[in-house]
């Protein structure tokens, strides 16, 4: 929590900064919304990159099916079809007509970086949402109640003894395992992730639960007569929205990155499907002769991953409402008072 | 009542036994670490269990002895029946909601039993007729029928409390506790409140429930001393106006006086004097009262180091044989130090007939203490 004098300036700040938002419903949640990104320049950055490379993904799975029913053939928003061997010159250097040049088999490399956009930024939403829906409602179980000597109880120890076991493999070795064993493919790959990917969600929401539930304004929900039911959803899950979402925003970029690196070992999707890791095994060799392959398929990765990281940072400010009224006031332009508890 | 630790136990309350009359005021002093707290949590139930067991006992509540309650059934008897106000109005309130929808939730509790939609709700046990607006009284003791959980509309019961009668009775309850434009207030979140309107919204919402029984656990110990004094002329105001019995637990002899009808003094988790808040404060019958009394400071002039009581309050897991006050006192006799802890006897009733208890073998020698 916070110390005496921050939370006395907080309340200072408050105090000076009574008008909301006018309006009511969604206008205001939207001008509350801009107010937050415009005070925090990298959250701004953080949200724009994501909006651009989700809905870039977005059509390239979208267009081509949609064009087909319309147009009775299929456009893409690609440039050139993606991984097409002898279609162009090798090694040529970015230039107007190729962004980030051609690679060792005659391909458009910045169609290749595109196309892969999809496959990566999907498994990394899939990969991290059920980790978080999975993770969540037994880190919920083994936190809510956690009662020794009841039958709870032992299913409370169960899991977190569970999860130590899973944890305590190097995820990427545990990782590298199990695809090694369910053979090459992306759903088997995505199996394997997941396997080392939701214990870490069940600590951190046990961890939380474990705090809130002895929270004082829990206790005194109980005291006024709440239900256990209600204490549990509008309390404690509520509570619960907040760093869960922040972790889960910036997870995304990590499972990319780890996805990557176990496609990169080249255990991942099969070779014929675009995809950063596949992609960058591909250009390994060429980091000397042709950089900007390698270079292509690094930004790409580094400024999604970098979207989703600063845009969960950004998540804090705006799901807070004691960091919220303040930092989306009129004319703060920072949220630097705002301490970050 | 213990708590279970690792593998040692403490007897965290011990032989504390009191009656609260309907309508009165009972005030419980001691203290940090004597089991106030304790004591105020263990009545609506609200220690965790495990580590807290309670060993024996009964806390009686309109005849119906609260722990031997089914566990489902406490919640219904919290809030309506017994009403609490904690020490820490920061962190009582949830941040993340608006401080109108956290007494709302409250009031709608009460509504929702009032018009028997909480199938937990047992009016037996509640013993309360809220069909009436005012405040419970003694005599109106009602044993409706248990209704049994099937009739009750489960979708009512479970609607979100949000209507506009709803709504004003939430601005009465904070004008009730005298805040200044409610309908501004209601939308604020509660880290937008000082301390002291925080505990304004925290009575608010004990008072919401209209409970029976008001526990206050040190409701003034956080707060600054004019917001203190402000809470505590408005927890006297409402005491005139709002007919309920309260628990007023602190460790603040002078907020004592000024509030209680009655007194208990408590010492390493047993309670060692009880009696009507004059006599206790003009005739102690127990040493460790005595010295309490003593170690008030004078607000009028400095009369050197104040008097304290040399020595701590014994470690509940290595308690003293015998009284458990005897190492720090000044008129201590082996039979403190072997003999069983000294009975809870009551001196020769006073001309008003009220009884005044001390849990000391010389009792007379107390008046005689510097």
């Amino acid at each position: 929590m916070a110390s005496a004098t921050a939370s006395a300036a907080r309340a200072a700040a408050a105090g000076s900064v009574e008008e909301e938002p006018s309006g009511s419903g969604v206008r205001s949640s939207v001008v509350l919304f801009y107010r937050i990104l415009r005070a925090n320049i990298l959250t701004l950055v953080g949200f724009v990159l994501v909006v651009v490379v989700s809905v870039t993904a977005l059509l390239v799975v979208v267009v081509p099916p949609i064009t087909h029913l319309i147009l009775g053939h299929s456009l893409s928003i690609l440039p050139y079809p993606p991984l097409d061997t002898n279609a162009f010159p090798y090694y040529q250097a970015p230039s107007l007509a190729h962004p980030f040049g051609t690679d060792q088999n005659g391909a458009d490399v910045f169609s290749n970086v595109v196309a892969a956009l999809p496959t990566d930024l999907g498994i990394g939403f899939f990969v991290a949402g059920v980790s978080l829906v999975l993770g969540g409602l037994l880190g919920l179980v083994a936190g809510f109640w956690d009662t020794p000597g009841t039958l709870s109880g032992a299913a409370s120890v169960t899991i977190m003894r569970l999860t130590d076991i899973f944890l305590s493999f190097p995820t990427l070795v545990l990782a590298l395992a199990i695809t090694a064993t369910l053979g090459r493919g992306e759903i088997e790959s995505e199996i394997a992730i997941l396997a080392t990917w939701w214990p870490f969600y069940v600590r951190l929401t046990r961890g939380e639960v474990l705090s809130i539930k002895t929270q004082p304004y829990v206790i005194a929900a109980r005291a006024a007569g709440v239900p256990e039911s209600r204490i549990l959803f509008r309390h404690v899950v509520r509570n619960l929205l907040e760093p869960l979402a922040v972790y889960f925003t910036m997870d995304v970029g990590t499972v990319i990155v780890t996805y990557s690196t176990i496609s990169y070992i080249g255990v991942g999707v099969p070779a014929s499907i675009p995809e950063w890791g596949n992609l960058m095994y591909g250009y390994q060799d060429l980091l000397l002769t042709a950089p900007w392959t390698v270079w292509s398929v690094t930004g790409a990765i580094f400024v999604t991953v970098l979207g989703f990281s600063l845009l969960g940072d950004g998540l804090r400010d705006i799901l807070d409402p004691r960091s919220r009224r303040i930092v989306a006031s009129p004319g703060r332009q920072s949220s630097k008072l705002e301490p970050s508890s | 009542m213990e708590y279970r630790v690792g593998a040692g136990t403490f007897r965290a309350l011990n032989d504390v036994s009191f009656e609260l009359p309907t309508h009165r005021v009972v005030g419980i002093v001691g203290e940090t670490g004597c089991g106030k707290s304790t004591l105020g949590h263990a009545i609506p139930r609200l220690l965790p269990q495990p580590p807290a067991i309670v060993r024996s006992g009964k806390v009686v509540f309109r005849g119906v002895d609260l722990l031997r309650l089914p566990k489902w059934q406490m919640p219904s008897i919290r809030g309506t029946g017994i009403g609490m106000i904690f020490q820490e109005p920061i962190n009582s309130l949830n941040p993340a909601f608006r401080v109108g929808d956290q007494v709302a939730e409250a009031v709608h509790i009460r509504r929702m039993r009032e018009r028997g939609l909480d199938p937990t709700f047992r009016r037996d046990v509640q013993g309360t007729d809220y069909s009436r607006r005012e405040m419970p009284r003694a005599g109106d003791v009602v044993s409706a029928p248990f209704v049994p959980p099937a009739l009750v509309d489960r979708a009512k019961a479970r609607s979100p409390p949000v209507s506009k009668e709803l709504h004003e009775e939430v601005l009465s309850f904070l004008r009730l506790v005298r805040i200044n434009d409610p309908e501004r207030i209601v939308s604020l979140f509660p880290h937008e409140l000082s301390g002291g309107m925080r505990q304004r919204i925290m009575i608010a919402m004990a008072l919401s429930g209209k409970p029976g029984l008001l526990i206050a656990d040190e409701p003034t110990s956080a707060l600054d001393v004019t917001i203190q004094a402000q809470v505590l002329t408005l927890m006297k105001e409402l005491m005139e106006e709002v007919q309920t019995s309260i628990l007023f637990i602190s460790h603040d002899l002078g907020v004592i006086a000024e509030m209680a009808d009655e007194v208990g003094v408590m010492y390493a988790g047993h309670l060692i004097e009880f009696g009507p808040v004059a006599e206790i404060f003009e005739s102690p019958r127990h040493p460790y009262t005595k010295a309490l009394l003593r170690s008030i400071p004078n607000r009028y002039k400095s009369e050197g180091p104040l008097p304290s009581l040399a020595g701590s309050v014994p470690n509940l897991s290595r308690m003293p044989a015998g009284c458990a006050f005897h190492p720090r006192c000044p008129i201590a006799r082996d039979v403190c130090r072997h003999d069983p802890e000294p009975p809870f006897v009551a001196a020769p009733a006073g001309p008003d007939g009220a009884v005044h208890r001390s849990a000391c073998y010389f009792p007379e020698e107390v008046a005689s203490l510097p």
